[in-house]
């Protein structure tokens, strides 16, 4: 039996680099679309493969631009695409709107475009989000809940749901969309809250700062594992139908308690770091988002495994391991 | 000093019903065209010919932000209608490109031009019940989740959601029309009802034998754009933006709208139209049928139009202008 090709965007990203050790682990001949810019400074904007480059194929090319994906695909022809490239910092999205449509829009669109075309037969995961949820219309969000996008990254995580559910319906092709709720992990990008929380602990202990400023403390969200979350990824494309699956925890918690226990188990009394500021809050807030998995857990035989307490310490000690400083054993802090 | 609207897509249909509505309330009627429009004005602005000195003709291409920006900075709108767009969904399975970046681009260009220079004014989307497409229930209604089966779809989809945003995030009085299929003598030859009207009219002049059709069997809802864009200036008068359904609640097949137009041109549809599998969509809807009961509430809009009278309507144009006679009664060659 040849070995399967698996194409992932956004491998350098914090999923595509647990997906890549996931795919490897299965056998799987691993490529990846990097931009350019990313291949010139491997030490930064690589990091989170570098230990391994040399299992895995790297190929130049930009969501923005059709003929480089063309190129790409034609060259490689997978059997699985993972298309988790994105601009998917949701706070940027309001800087930046366009650029965020022009690389999530087309970029998806080109893709699903270029599969069509050259590899027809290639099973194709999309990355849609709990963003598209938005102002839930409904709590725990499930596959059925309406859209109510709040920020041009959610709206365009809708039309990129809509053009997989569209090359699916209309030309028959192995497209999905996992619905994935919030995953984190120590590999998470830095303007991501649960990291900014984790790493300015780190920093806090390490002397290098003496605040940390949030924007809305009550903002409630369903955090899983992302290790865990990409191999629900996998699952859906080793399905004989495709489909689109919530991936998600049940539980929600709000910023306030990543934040709490966060600074507990570094034994620090929160109040005496966290500055909350409005300008850190988003034109168009997302309040509260739960998901509902039943239908990965009872079709993929999907479920999470990590709590949201093991995800808060995880990340804790990483950050400040990263930096050479001690996190004191889980304990309230005095007076908290 | 009259109130400006600024309208893009006023050369289309809706456009053109909608600049004399304006212009019969006194408005000052200001139209974004292509170049390419002003430079073939017989033809590409005929459906404006007879109101062309009262309007103020801005050119530019929806697709170039800088552009939009500076006619709505010269405009200055008090009110805005988006109603361009790439809008025949089989092109938009030929095209997906194309009409996306026409579609949402467009949108968002208009939307961020507005809300950079002229944040007081009322902007109206033109949203479609293709948005609902694969319908998840019957009717469809402002709560009825979206499954769009084409780009043309998906990129309305897309603008519906930024409209909403616009409003939400930044506080703009931008409001959607989710309107289903309207039609009228000035409808795109392209779509399926004038397709058959005009189709009969060439019939009727000897032109030609034979009219190919796709799917008989797709029902739609369908009122006269005239009445349509009555709502769209509603919508932007009440105090508070919000979005809604504009349709008759009444559906009917193609076949049903051929047989009335054959029949009201005394002709026996049997011997002259094909359907031909060629011009099916790789992706259909199944029944679009539009609950208007909140704009009725709100708006004190309703349909006036009947099916019957917008058949008769559109035959009876196409064939005077072909010079050609309608009959009543169905004869056997």
């Amino acid at each position: 039996m040849s070995q399967r090709k698996a194409l992932i965007t956004g491998i350098t990203g914090q999923d595509g680099s647990y997906l890549l050790e996931l795919l490897l682990a299965k056998g799987y001949q691993v490529h990846g679309v990097v931009r350019r810019v990313a291949l010139e400074d491997p030490e930064h904007r690589m990091s989170r493969i570098l230990p391994h480059l040399d299992e895995v194929q790297l190929h130049s090319a930009s969501l923005e631009s059709y003929p480089s994906l063309h190129h790409v695909v034609a060259r490689v022809q997978p059997d699985e695409c993972y298309h988790l490239a994105a601009q998917s910092y949701v706070g940027y999205s309001f800087d930046d709107e366009f650029s965020t449509f022009n690389t999530n829009i087309n970029g998806t669109h080109y893709l699903l475009g270029v599969l069509k075309h050259v590899a027809p037969h290639c099973r194709f995961y999309f990355a849609g989000t709990s963003e598209m949820f938005g102002m839930a219309e409904a709590a725990p969000q499930s596959e059925t809940t309406r859209f109510h996008p709040r920020s041009s990254y959610g709206i365009s995580k809708v039309c990129g749901f809509d053009l997989t559910r569209n090359y699916r319906e209309a030309y028959g092709m192995h497209a999905s969309s996992g619905i994935l709720f919030n995953h984190e992990s120590p590999r998470r990008g830095y303007e991501f809250v649960t990291r900014k929380i984790t790493s300015g602990i780190a920093r806090i202990l390490a002397g290098a700062a003496t605040e940390l400023r949030l924007g809305n403390l009550e903002a409630k969200r369903d955090w899983g594992h992302a290790r865990e979350y990409v191999e629900a990824m996998w699952l859906m494309l080793q399905q004989p139908e495709a489909d689109d699956y919530v991936v998600a925890t049940g539980e929600s918690h709000s910023v306030r308690e990543f934040v709490e226990l966060a600074f507990a188990h570094a034994g620090l009394d929160w109040n005496a770091y966290v500055r909350e500021s409005s300008e850190l809050y988003r034109p168009a807030e997302v309040n509260s988002l739960l998901g509902d998995a039943s239908k990965a857990r009872a079709r993929l035989g999907w479920q999470p495994g990590t709590t949201f307490e093991q995800l808060v310490r995880e990340m804790v000690e990483a950050d400040c391991h990263a930096l050479g400083v001690a996190a004191p054993e889980a304990s309230r802090a005095a007076g908290a | 000093m009259s109130r400006r609207a600024l309208i893009t897509g006023i050369t289309g249909q809706d456009g053109s019903y909608l600049a004399e509505l304006l212009l019969s309330k006194g408005y000052a009627v200001h139209g974004l065209v292509q170049r390419v429009e002003l430079e073939d004005p017989t033809r590409r602005l005929s459906r404006i010919g007879r109101i062309r000195d009262r309007v103020h003709l801005h050119e530019g291409d929806l697709t170039s932000f800088p552009r939009v920006c500076e006619a709505m900075g010269e405009v200055q709108p008090q009110e805005c209608y988006h109603l361009a767009a790439q809008s025949f969904v089989s092109y938009s399975f030929d095209d997906e490109y194309s009409t996306l970046n026409t579609n949402v681009n467009g949108t968002h260009y208009a939307l961020a031009a507005m809300k950079a220079l002229a944040p007081a004014c009322r902007f109206f989307f033109a949203a479609s019940s293709e948005m609902f497409g694969k319908a998840e229930e019957a009717p469809q209604s402002e709560t009825t989740r979206f499954h769009p089966r084409s780009s043309y779809g998906i990129s309305k989809a897309c603008g519906f959601e930024l409209t909403r945003n616009y409003r939400e995030a930044y506080g703009l009085h931008a409001s959607s029309g989710i309107l289903f299929n309207h039609e009228s003598p000035r409808r795109g030859y392209e779509f399926v009802t004038r397709k058959i009207t005009s189709g009969i009219a060439r019939i009727l002049a000897g032109q030609s034998t034979e009219l190919r059709l796709g799917n008989l069997e797709a029902k739609r809802d369908w009122g006269h754009a005239r009445e349509y864009v009555e709502a769209m200036w509603l919508m932007l008068q009440q105090p508070e933006a919000d979005d809604y359904v504009i349709a008759t609640g009444e559906n009917h097949s193609v076949r049903e709208f051929v047989e009335l137009a054959f029949e009201h041109a005394g002709l026996e549809w049997q011997k002259h139209v094909r359907t031909s599998t060629e011009l099916l969509r790789p992706a259909e809807e199944n029944v679009l049928l539009g609950d208007a009961s909140k704009a009725r509430a709100k708006l004190g809009w309703r349909p006036k139009t009947r099916f019957p009278e917008l058949v008769n309507e559109m035959v009876e144009a196409d064939c005077g202008a072909l010079g050609a006679a309608v009959g009543q009664t169905a004869t056997v060659d």
